[in-house]
This record gives structure tokens, sequence and C-alpha cells, in this order.
């Protein structure tokens, strides 16, 4: 069950991935089979669609966090939670900030973000063990949770890069480097989080990246959907 | 209600002493601090309690209205907070003075405060006059108030994800006006900030602005309520504004109609977010949803739509009025609320199918209409008839028109129980006398009238098979008709027998009833042409008249006696035939001149005539030719009057199908048999049966000569009843009688 939910996710990463080959090796044009890999042939997506998959699966990925099975009532949550592992970066926390801070340093947000939560997901993953006061669905769904995190982690790369190619953003981003770093630092505090503070902390920042991804993608391509 | 000192004091002091031992004592007198009057009506009071003497006390409020005696408890212990009572306008409604106590008690004893006099006139009047209020004020209100309740925060929104406002209850504030403060504070910082804007949301409300908003933390909220007396704190609640997002209505719906390409109606449904959210930077995600309903319907129809703005509805009904909304929530907010109903008025859908139907209905049923019409028509129904049935004549009883017709005028006139046919009169002597048998009176007939070769010679040919002058003479129809014609013959003067009143009387002798014809009679007069007037004593040809001298008016003369036959007949028939009188003038007149000159034709002639049977025509003069070549004719002696006068028929019985009864010359005779003699000069004949007779002559006409003997029979109607000259003995028997010696008939 776990790999028919997650197909979804495979299918849209490696979509992701195909794509940057077609776009990077391969001239296209060569009709409309199917593409493969490494095949020759494939449409070009645009960098509007690329967004598309990447913020329905932010979406995704949010929604699944947000389930109200997984997560106490909000004022208890709020009670408890004293800091994300994530609290002390600097992310925009309005629209204006959101609107006027640079693309390459949203992009760069939206990376570190998704970099700070790879290791905890993983980690709870391999925790279960001491978590008894999550249900087994919590379990499955942190599962899931973390594939997903890693998916669409990928996918913004491969984004950024198709953007980067296009100029649309500069390179003048240490690039995942720099977000690999600030993911791992924080990381390790992700292990003094109970529980619900880690879900609920988790549900804040795929908030955050979902909404930055929506800013970026209109503010790079305005217009429909927009 | 006073208390007297004394006793109080007395009791105290007992009190004092018993408590003085164990160190609990009654407890000390309360003391009414305040009554106030925080609403209209309403009125709380608060007192200070006094020591409690060790002992749990509890404490009773009593008022009671000046002027009575009775007292009553506090209702309300709480409503007002602690040491307090609370009356509403159900308790104070009198414009009295009340008077309030409070009662101490514990177990050791009670005490009880000393009155206070609350002004029922003051409570919740406004204060018109300030040195009032304050006295009021001074009087009511001067105790201290209480500290306000808790507050609560009831929510706190964001339209936009960009601001936020937070709205609390006010709480009771004990008669002090309180003030609220609203105090915040974020995650991850320590200090409290005020909200920064108290009126823009509304009355208890705070408003953050967008520099005051931050997502993605927590708020922390508290608002604390202050008055005079104290303060109080609520609970804190604890916010994220990314998750209480509940935008405005979204807003512009408008209905269009519009036509698919199939042809099919749909309404389109148009609408524009929410003015202050903004979608067009991503920022916020809207989701939309949609209602609908009939305007007479109960339930609304609910669509999700996502996040389009337009939305098509394709199963409508035709012809009524919809009413839609829409209303639209963030990704993980709240739904807004309903915006304003759109309204939309669907035509009635005109379709081709239906109207074909109606046509179609229409068309058949006119149809069906026009056929059944044309059916009545044609069957000869008048509907007016069957409607509104005509009014019947006048119907003798026991008359049957059909018999009339038929020719059966023994039963017809049996029927009619009519003793007078022939008309009892003059005319019945007359034929009386005709039948006196005197060889002498040859020419008996035509006593006065005689004209001599003419008319012998018209008759010439009518009856020679008796050879009988006499006969043939008063057989000659001209004879009778000469005589009648000459003069008016008053009835004196038929006494001696005159074949014109007999034939006239003959002539006349279906239309026997009455014996005033001449009103119903329509004939053209004849006198006027010169013509004598048959004057039958009124009877049969009253006013039929009988053309004097000129045989050339054969058509009148037809027209006379077939009027004369025909008019009761017709009077008889009235209700069956719609003939009119006129009409039958004309018949006549069509008849008669058929008659002349279709003779040789053989037409039938008797087929027109109505009363055919009974008819003997006044054969006009050119008949003549045709009279050599008839025969014989027998008569049939239809009856008797008391007279003795005899009616005759010529024997032509009447069949349904007026075949032409036509005497067979010599074949025959109609035999009479002599009953008595009257007068020794009058002979009563009775008819011998006719059964005999009758088939004979019944033969249908095939033959060209029929014609004449059709004509001949059918015209003769006149009899001639004359003393028989000549008569001749049948060899038979004495007492029969050839009634042809003795008869006279027109030919």
């Amino acid at each position: 069950r776990r790999s028919a939910s997650l197909s979804p996710s495979v299918s849209a990463g490696s979509a992701c991935l195909l794509l940057w080959l077609c776009l990077l090796g391969k001239p296209p044009g060569l009709g409309g089979s199917l593409c493969t890999r490494g095949d020759s042939g494939c449409p070009p997506l645009s960098v509007a669609d690329l967004f598309d998959r990447v913020i329905q699966h932010s979406d995704r990925l949010h929604r699944l966090s947000a389930k109200k099975y997984f997560l106490p009532s909000g004022n208890e949550l709020a009670k408890s939670a004293r800091r994300c592992h994530t609290s002390r970066m600097l992310t925009p926390n309005g629209k204006e900030y959101a609107q006027t801070i640079p693309r390459e340093e949203l992009t760069y947000v939206i990376l570190r973000l998704l970099q700070a939560w790879k290791e905890p997901l993983s980690h709870f993953d391999q925790s279960t063990v001491h978590h008894q006061d999550l249900s087994d669905d919590s379990l499955s769904k942190a599962k899931e949770i973390s594939n997903m995190v890693h998916e669409l982690k990928t996918g913004v790369e491969k984004v950024t890069e198709k953007m980067q190619s296009m100029g649309i953003i500069s390179n003048s981003l240490n690039g995942m480097g720099s977000s690999e770093a600030a993911g791992l630092s924080i990381s390790n505090e992700a292990n003094l989080m109970s529980n619900y503070e880690f879900i609920h902390c988790f549900r804040r920042d795929s908030n955050k990246v979902q909404s930055y991804l929506k800013i970026l993608k209109c503010r790079i391509m305005p217009g429909n959907s927009c | 209600m006073k208390r007297k000192l004394s006793p109080s004091i007395g009791f105290i002091l007992l009190l004092f002493l018993n408590t003085g031992v164990s160190g609990q004592s009654p407890p000390g007198k309360p003391k009414i601090v305040r009554c106030h009057s925080p609403e209209k009506e309403m009125l709380a009071c608060w007192w200070k309690p006094g020591s409690d003497g060790g002992l749990l006390t509890s404490y009773t409020l009593l008022y009671s209205k000046e002027g009575e005696g009775q007292t009553y408890e506090c209702p309300d212990y709480t409503s007002a907070g602690p040491s307090s009572c609370y009356f509403n306008k159900k308790h104070i409604n009198s414009w009295t003075t009340y008077i309030i106590t409070v009662k101490a008690i514990n177990e050791m004893g009670s005490s009880i405060s000393e009155p206070h006099y609350v002004e029922a006139a003051s409570i919740g009047k406004p204060e018109k006059k300030k040195s009032n209020k304050v006295v009021m004020l001074n009087f009511i209100s001067f105790s201290p108030g209480q500290p306000p309740g808790k507050p609560e925060l009831i929510k706190c929104r964001s339209p936009e994800k960009e601001t936020f406002s937070c709205w609390w209850k006010p709480v009771s504030d004990g008669g002090l006006p309180t003030n609220y403060t609203l105090f915040y504070n974020n995650e991850g910082e320590e200090s409290f900030y005020e909200c920064p804007d108290y009126t823009t949301a509304g009355p208890n409300s705070c408003y953050f602005d967008k520099k005051h908003t931050s997502l993605w933390t927590i708020y922390n909220i508290t608002i604390k309520a202050t008055n005079e007396m104290g303060s109080n704190i609520s609970e804190p609640h604890y916010v994220d504004v990314t998750y209480i997002v509940q935008p405005n209505p979204p807003v512009n719906l408008s209905l269009a109609l519009n036509k698919h390409t199939d042809g099919k109606l749909y309404l389109l449904m148009n609408w524009s977010s929410p003015p202050l959210a903004d979608v067009r930077s991503g920022w916020l995600t809207l989701e939309y949803e949609l209602r609908l309903k009939p305007e007479e319907g109960e339930e609304w129809e609910t669509i999700f739509v996502g996040q389009r703005t337009k939305y098509k509805v394709f199963s409508l009904i035709p012809g009524e009025k919809y009413i839609a909304q829409v209303r639209c929530k963030s990704d993980h907010g709240e739904w807004s609320k309903w915006s304003s109903e759109s309204y939309i008025h669907l035509p009635k859908e005109f379709r081709l199918k239906d109207m074909m139907v109606w046509v179609f209905v229409a068309v058949l049923s006119s149809v069906i209409c026009l056929i059944m019409i044309w059916m009545m028509g044609l069957k000869g129904i008048n509907m007016v008839a069957c409607i509104l049935p005509p009014v019947p004549g006048p119907k003798i009883k026991g008359l049957d028109a059909h018999l009339l017709e038929a020719g059966k005028n023994e039963e017809l006139l049996s029927a009619l129980g009519c003793q007078g046919f022939p008309p009892t009169s003059d005319c019945e002597d007359l034929l009386v006398e005709f039948l006196e048998i005197d060889d002498s009176e040859d020419q008996q007939l035509m006593p006065n009238h005689e004209k001599g070769h003419p008319n012998k010679n018209l008759k010439s040919g009518n009856k020679e098979t008796d050879s009988d002058s006499g006969r043939g003479s008063c057989d000659s129809p001209s004879l009778l008709l000469e005589k009648c014609k000459e003069s008016r013959i008053p009835p004196a003067e038929f006494q001696t027998p005159d074949f014109s009143e007999t034939q006239v009387k003959a002539a006349g002798k279906s239309s026997q009833e009455t014996q005033n014809r001449d009103p119903e009679l329509k004939l053209p007069d004849f006198n006027s042409d010169g013509v004598k007037s048959s004057t039958w004593p009124g009877t049969q040809l009253a006013s039929s008249q009988i053309p004097k001298g000129s045989y050339h008016n054969i058509v009148e003369v037809c027209k006379v006696a077939f009027s004369a036959m025909n008019v009761n007949v017709s009077a008889i028939r009235m209700g069956n035939e719609e003939k009119h009188p006129s009409k039958y003038s004309k018949n006549i007149e069509t008849i008669c001149e058929g008659e002349m000159t279709q003779r040789r034709k053989g037409e039938s002639f008797h087929s027109k005539a109505k009363a055919d049977q009974a008819l003997q025509w006044l054969l006009p003069n050119e008949k003549s030719p045709f009279l050599s070549d008839k025969p014989m004719d027998y008569v049939e002696i239809h009856k008797v009057n008391q007279n003795g006068a005899l009616a005759v028929l010529p024997k032509q019985k009447e069949n349904s199908d007026k075949t032409e009864i036509y005497p067979i010359p010599g074949t025959t005779k109609e035999y009479a048999k002599v009953t008595r003699v009257v007068d020794n000069n009058v002979l009563v004949l009775m008819p011998e049966s006719r059964v005999q007779g009758m088939p004979v002559f019944q033969e249908p006409p095939k033959e060209s000569a029929q014609s004449l003997h059709q004509s001949q029979a059918e015209k003769n109607m006149s009899y001639c009843l004359t003393a028989p000259s000549e008569f001749r003995l049948q060899t038979g028997g004495l007492e029969y009688m050839d009634p042809n010696s003795f008869m006279c008939s027109f030919k």
C-alpha cells in the first residue's frame, strides 16, 4: 500500500529527473511517444508545468500532515510547541517579505526547509519504537511523509536548476551545499522535540514551502492561475 | 419593618453571653452597602456582612413594599456577585418604596440589618434633572463597585492572511465602567504588546494590521477587563494566523443564460474573488462552492467548484426563478459567508413538440366536429328540432293521419266517430233525395242546370257502359259542374236531386269534419273569376268554388277539388306534414297542371295527391276524349247518412304505395244492398263488403292506358247520387242494385 500511495510522488520525481535529462541532453522533437529514461523525444516541460507539479506535491504533503487524527487540537499543540528546529531559520513571515526578497533567496529558503526536514523524518521513522503514543496509522503516515519530502526536494532542485539554466535566477547561490549544511545542523535539534511538536512544526514548514512555491511561481510566471 | 432596639440589644447581649464561653456567637449585623440599577427596571443590592461569629453564616435578603405587610425573599443571589441580590422587573414593578433588609443566620442565631429604602420610582427612569440625579445617585448608588467578571475571547479571524482581528465577549461589569485591554505575545518573544487597534473591527475587538501580523507564528492573546474595583484576565488564546483564514464572500455573482452547441440552454455563473484576497500573487488559494435552488424550492443544491470562478449549470427547469449563492474558502481555513443572492428567471421553453401536440389535438377535434355536423345534416336530423322540439299541433285522438293518407277513410272516419260524414246537413237530404228511384226523372239529375249537349257530350264518354242517358248525363261531370257553376244554389234548391251537390259533397267528403271550412281553405277566390260558387251548404266545398262555366280553368277546378279535399287532410295532418296551405295550393296547381299535361304520359298523378284515394277530380272538359274510353265506373258506397244519402267512393281503394286504382270496366261490380226504404222514395243502401272488389282494383297500373284510368279514378272524387232514373236490376236479386244506375259521377 505504501508503494501505491507513493507512486505519484515517485512518478513526479522521476518525471522531473527525466525532464531535466531531456532538457540538458537531448534535443526534443522526435514525436509524441512515451517518454522513458534516457529516451529522446520527450516533450519539454515548461517551468510553469514543473512548478505546478511541485506545487501539487507540496499540497499533498501539507494535507497529509494536517490530518486531524495526526494532530492534537490546536490549542494544546500551541501550548506544547516551544520551538521548532527550523524556527531559527530566517524565513519571510508575510506576503510582502515573500514578494520582495530575491527569487534566489526564496528558492534557497525552500530548499533549506526541505533539507532541514530530511533528517528528522528519517530519524522519526527509525525511532518509532519509542513513540508509543502514536497510532499505527500515524506511523505509516510519517513514513509516507518522509518519502514525499524527499521527492519534493528533488523536484524543487530540478526546477531550480531549470530556472538557473534559463537564466531566470542567477547561479549566485551556493546551491545545495549550503542548504545541506544548514539542514544538518538543525536536524540535530529535532530529536528533542516531542511527537506533537514534531508534527506541528512539520505542518507549519510544509505550509511555508507551499506558499513560497506559489509566490515564486507567480513571480516568475505571472498569468494563468496566478 | 422596624425592630425595636431594646429587644435586639437584649438579644445580642444574650448572644454575647452565650458565645463568651465557646467562642462562637451569632452573626453580626450585616449592612446594606448599596443598591443600584444597572439597567432599566432592574435592581441590584449589595451588603457587607458583619462578623460571622465563627460559624457558617448564611444571608437572607428580605424586601417588602411600603404599606404592605408581606415580605419577599431575594430572587437572585448570584447574578450580581457575592453578597448581592439581583431584582429584575418582575419583582420591581410598582411605584412604591421598597424596604430591604438583610438577615444573617448562623447556628447560634441571626441578626438583621437596618432597613434600606429604595424608591421604585427611581429605578429605571431616565434621570431628567441633574439635581434629581445627583440626589438619586446619592440615595441609591453610593457604594463601591464590583470587580469585573472574566472576559473571554470569542474568535480571531483573518480575511486575507495578511491581517487579523479578535473579538471578545463583554462581561458583567458589576456596575462600573470596564476597560478591556488585549495583550499578545509572540512566539519566542517574551514581551507582551497591547492591541494596536481597538476600533477598526468594532466594539470589543482588536485589529492587527499587516505590520503586526506575522504568519507562521503563534500568538498568545489575553484580555484583561478592568474596572474600579478590580480587574480580570481571560484565559490565553493561541492563534496561528495561517489557520484562521476566513475570507469574505465572493462578489459579482452574475447569472447568464447561454445556448449550448446542441441547442440546450445552460446557466453560466460567473463570480470574482473577494476584493481583499490576493489570489493573483498566489498568496491565497481559494476554493469556491455554489448553491442553487428554485425560488419556491426548499433545499439548496450545493456544488463544489474548486478554484475556478465560473461554472455551467445544465439541469434547470425552464420557467422557474432561481436563486444562487457562492462562497469561498482558503486551503486550510474556514468557509466564508454566502454571498448575496443572485436571481435569474428562466424563460419558459417553447418546445415545438408541445405545440405540435396541441395543434394536432385541435385539428382532430375540429375534424370530428365537422364530420358529426355533416352526418347529422345528411341524415336530416334537425338539431334544432331535437333541442327545441316543436310544439305539437292539434292532434285528434284516434285519428291516424297515415290512415287518411292511405285512403282508409272508413277506418279513419270511424275512428273519428264521426257520424256526420257525410256531413249531416241538407246535403244528406239532398243525397237522399237523389236516391229517389223514378223513371221519369231521367234528367232529374240536372233539372235546372241542363245545359244541353255540351254537358252531355262531355259525359258521353264516361259511362257509356250503362248506356243510361240519365246516368250519362248524370255521369257527366260537366253537367254537374254546369249546374254548380251556374248559380249559387241555395240549400233549398238542392233539395232536388242535384248532381252537383252530390258531386260537390262527394268532393268535399274528405274534408268533412267541420262545416266551416271557409277559413281553412286558402284558395283563390274563384268568385272573382266569375265562377259560380258551389254553395253547397258550407260544407265540403264551402269556399271552394266550382268553376262555373269555364271549363278552361281546369287547374282551378283541380285546385278547388284538391284543396277542398286536402284541406281537411291537411288539417288532420298538420302535425305530420310541413306543407303549408299555400304550398298546398301550389301543389295543387302543379298537380293539376301536371295532370293535364301528363295524362297521356302515364304519370302517376295518383301518387302526388295526398288523399288521392278519396278524390275524384272534377274532370275538365278536356277529358272528354278520354272519358269516352272510360268504362263504366263503379262506386262503392262509403257511407250512408241518417237521411239516407249515400256517400260513394269511386272504386279506388287506397294502397300504401298509392297504386293506381282504376276500375276495370265491367269486371266487377260493387254492389250495395238496400236495407230499407225511407219515406217511400228513399232507398237506404248498405254497402256490400268491399273486399271482393278491392284487390282487383288495386292493380298497379302498368300500361300506358293506366294513366287514363288513374287520372280518372283519382280524380273522380265527386259523386253523384241521383235518383236512379235507370237502374238495372241485377239478376242476383232485387235487393242488389247497381249503384251506377243511380250514380252520377263526374267524369
